[in-house]
């Protein structure tokens, strides 16, 4: 044991110590840190400057009830929206819609509203900008015309309001997911953090697993390793190996963890002090969202490694190394490919068959968790499985890796693989 | 008690007989030299006393016990492939060694420096393995097979790619280790450091053992038959195939096997027929590079 504990020690620090893992460390969450404050801003950006627009109504009277909507005002005062021009009922619609449209294109304006005469109709209005993708904008000046459309709409059946921006007030839509334990779970941006878990699985598998692999192959091509084979067996050097690399991988998460509890929990206060008015994005994790894949990444870990271990043994350099692993790896990637297909039906058979395989289950039921969780009998079936099949393979690997880290040139078969297992 | 028996062991891989009904025994305090031709099953066979391996067949029994976990720690291994990590440093690669070989970090550290001052290499301590030469590398691993004062000590091949001055270093810390109790392996294929060094070897080809014991004895029992001759002038008086069964060209020696029963003599006076000047007339046993090479050519025949 004291053996196993020296080589988890050895691979633990020489990775952590190196420069690769200090800036993925401090990277990865600078750079989400760096996500979160530009979406913060993005989200609650204000146009910093007033827009010129006009306004073609064909139908007439209705700009000053669509501006009575469009009163917002910038952070220094000014009016968001300044109105050039508002032309009513113009003599020839041609002549104005390409007077104003050469406007837009010369800079005079931002952009015009044209409405039609058939607006009361379910004809549609339209907004000729400069800018098409300012989604904000047309959002704003929709919701005025649509306004300013039921103002009218209800004078001519004789009501009139004062108030109607307070009748108009909308309410938000807010989604909640009910579960078998009674609980609703609020599932605002359930997407995003769906695809952050899975993606954050994929990557940790693969670098993790990776990692394992090529310090097997190191020691293979320096040959150190006949020396450490004559002062450890090779199943505790490949258990500490295993280890030691989980305990970098477990480093680096806990890292990810604690940067993601104070950016969640001071984010948004640090966020509104530099965006005043600013509104976080709410991001609640349900502690199943947390627990479920610690689990499933460990066992899928040691799966993984096993198996990537295993090839590093069977070559003798590191460019052997790119053909070998590619079934390996092809599992991992495969699990992404698959998710979409838990997305559309997480309860259909092919869904429930999916996360019951072992090698798919570390990510796939992770993420069917997510969508939407599976009876609990199902997980702990799944992760039985895994389980299961994980140490069957960690077993084989040990008796490969064996005779495989002694053995230079010749790669060997599938069969010689077979034959590996009896040898002694 | 042996420090070393190896009664009967055979190990296969697949169809092909690494070590066949091999049968060794090894004097504690002995300098040991296991030869053989490549491919012969030395490595195979320290492998399994080392406990890398397991025999198929047969027993061994290291310092009088079976090898297991337990007496990999008495057992100091220089293998012929030999490495280590390239980007540790000098200093932690053989703390994590010894350390391996059962020493706390502490008394590991400490061997270590100790050991580093003692070849020269206590300036490189906390270098990369990368920036030391290829001898350095090689000074490291010996430390990283010797410092942890086992009883027993495996050297494959352990001069090569040693300087003369380092060379004769490595072999002046092998025989003090000797004197002070250590049993040394040494597995080599340069005879004449074998002919320096070994009490006792045994020859293996094809995985059979096909000649032991003590050195001197085997010599003993080829006879003086050789002639070492030092000379300038014609070489043709050599031309006695009555006489001479082989001759071996040094350069600047010649040594001539001589025929059964045949008179060394009359090797000396056809150089004085010819008017050859002889510098140099020895009567000798046969090299073991000979006894070698004619113990594996009978296996050949």
């Amino acid at each position: 044991m004291r053996k196993i504990w020296l080589v988890v020690k050895r691979e633990y620090l020489t990775r952590v110590r190196t420069k690769g893992f200090i800036l993925s460390t401090v990277g990865l969450p600078l750079f989400s840190v760096g996500i979160f404050a530009f979406s913060l801003a993005l989200a609650t950006r204000k146009a910093d400057h007033s827009l010129k627009i006009s306004i073609l109504d064909n139908l007439g009277g209705l700009a000053p009830q669509i501006l009575q909507s469009l009163n917002e005002k910038l952070p220094d005062g000014q009016p968001r929206f300044q109105l050039v021009r508002a032309w009513d009922r113009p003599a020839s619609e041609k002549a104005a819609y390409e007077e104003l449209t050469e406007q837009v294109r010369d800079g005079q304006l931002d952009g015009f509203l044209e409405v039609p005469k058939g607006i009361m109709h379910g004809k549609a209005a339209t907004l000729h900008a400069r800018s098409a993708s300012d989604y904000q904008t047309a959002h704003t000046i929709g919701r005025a015309v649509n306004n300013a459309i039921i103002e009218r709409r209800l004078s001519e059946r004789g009501i009139h309001l004062d108030n109607l921006r307070e009748v108009m007030a909308g309410v938000e839509l807010s989604l909640v997911k009910v579960t078998k334990t009674g609980e609703s779970e609020e599932t605002d941006q359930s997407l995003l953090v769906q695809v952050s878990i899975v993606m954050i699985l994929y990557i940790t598998l693969l670098v993790y697993g990776v990692m394992t692999m090529r310090s097997v192959v190191e020691e293979k091509t320096t040959r150190v390793v006949e020396i450490l084979a004559s002062s450890i067996k090779p199943s505790h050097l490949l258990s500490g190996k295993i280890l030691g690399v989980a305990g970098v991988g477990l480093t680096q998460y806990l890292i990810w963890m604690c940067t993601a509890a104070v950016v969640s929990a001071y984010g948004a206060a640090a966020g509104s002090a530099f965006w005043p008015g600013a509104v976080a994005p709410k991001l609640h994790l349900p502690i199943s969202y947390l627990v479920y894949p610690a689990i499933f990444f460990l066992v899928g870990y040691f799966l993984y490694a096993s198996l990537y271990a295993t090839l590093g043994s069977i070559v003798s350099s590191e460019e052997e190394l790119q053909q070998v692993q590619l079934p390996v790896t092809l599992a991992i990637v495969a699990c992404m490919i698959l998710c979409p297909v838990i997305e559309r039906a997480p309860n259909s058979p092919l869904a429930v068959t999916l996360t019951m395989i072992p090698f798919f289950s570390p990510i796939l039921m992770v993420f069917r968790i997510t969508v939407q969780t599976p009876p609990f009998w199902e997980i702990a079936l799944s992760l039985g499985i895994c389980v299961a099949t994980t140490l069957g393979v960690i077993q084989v690997s040990a008796k490969i890796y064996r005779v495989g880290i002694l053995m230079y040139g010749k790669r060997p078969s599938l069969v010689e693989l077979l034959r590996w297992l009896r040898y002694t | 008690m042996e420090a070393i028996a190896i009664e009967h062991v055979t190990k296969r891989f697949d169809a092909v007989v690494a070590v066949s009904d091999l049968s060794v025994r090894i004097e504690q305090g002995a300098v040991f030299g296991l030869l053989g031709p490549n491919g012969a099953g030395k490595t195979t066979s320290l492998r399994m006393i080392v406990h890398i391996l397991v025999p198929d067949e047969g027993a061994i029994r290291v310092l009088g016990q079976s090898p297991s976990d337990r007496t990999m720690n008495l057992v100091g291994y220089l293998p012929e492939e030999r490495g280590l990590y390239a980007r540790m440093k000098v200093r932690e690669v053989l703390v994590f060694l010894l350390a391996l070989k059962g020493l706390s970090e502490a008394e590991a550290s400490a061997r270590a420096h100790e050991w580093l001052e003692r070849l020269g290499l206590a300036a490189w301590s906390e270098k990369k393995i990368n920036d030391l030469s290829k001898g350095m590398q090689q000074k490291v691993q010996f430390i990283a097979a010797v410092a942890h004062r086992p009883p027993l000590l495996i050297l494959d091949e352990p001069f090569t790619g040693l300087d003369p001055v380092n060379a004769t270093m490595i072999k002046d810390i092998m025989l003090d280790l000797r004197e002070k109790g250590a049993t040394i392996i040494l597995s080599t294929h340069r005879m004449e450091q074998v002919e320096m060094m070994c009490d006792a070897i045994c020859l293996v080809n094809h995985g059979r053992s096909v000649l032991a014991g003590d050195l001197r004895a085997i010599k003993k029992s080829y006879g003086k038959n050789t002639v070492r001759i030092e000379y300038t002038g014609d070489d043709n008086f050599l031309h006695l195939p009555d006489l001479v069964e082989k001759l071996n060209h040094f350069g600047a020696m010649v040594e001539a096997k001589l025929r059964p029963g045949a008179d060394p003599q009359e090797i000396l006076k056809a150089a004085v027929a010819r008017g050859v000047r002889l510098t140099r007339f020895e009567l000798v046993e046969p090299p073991l590079h000979d006894i070698f090479i004619e113990k594996v050519s009978e296996a050949h025949a």
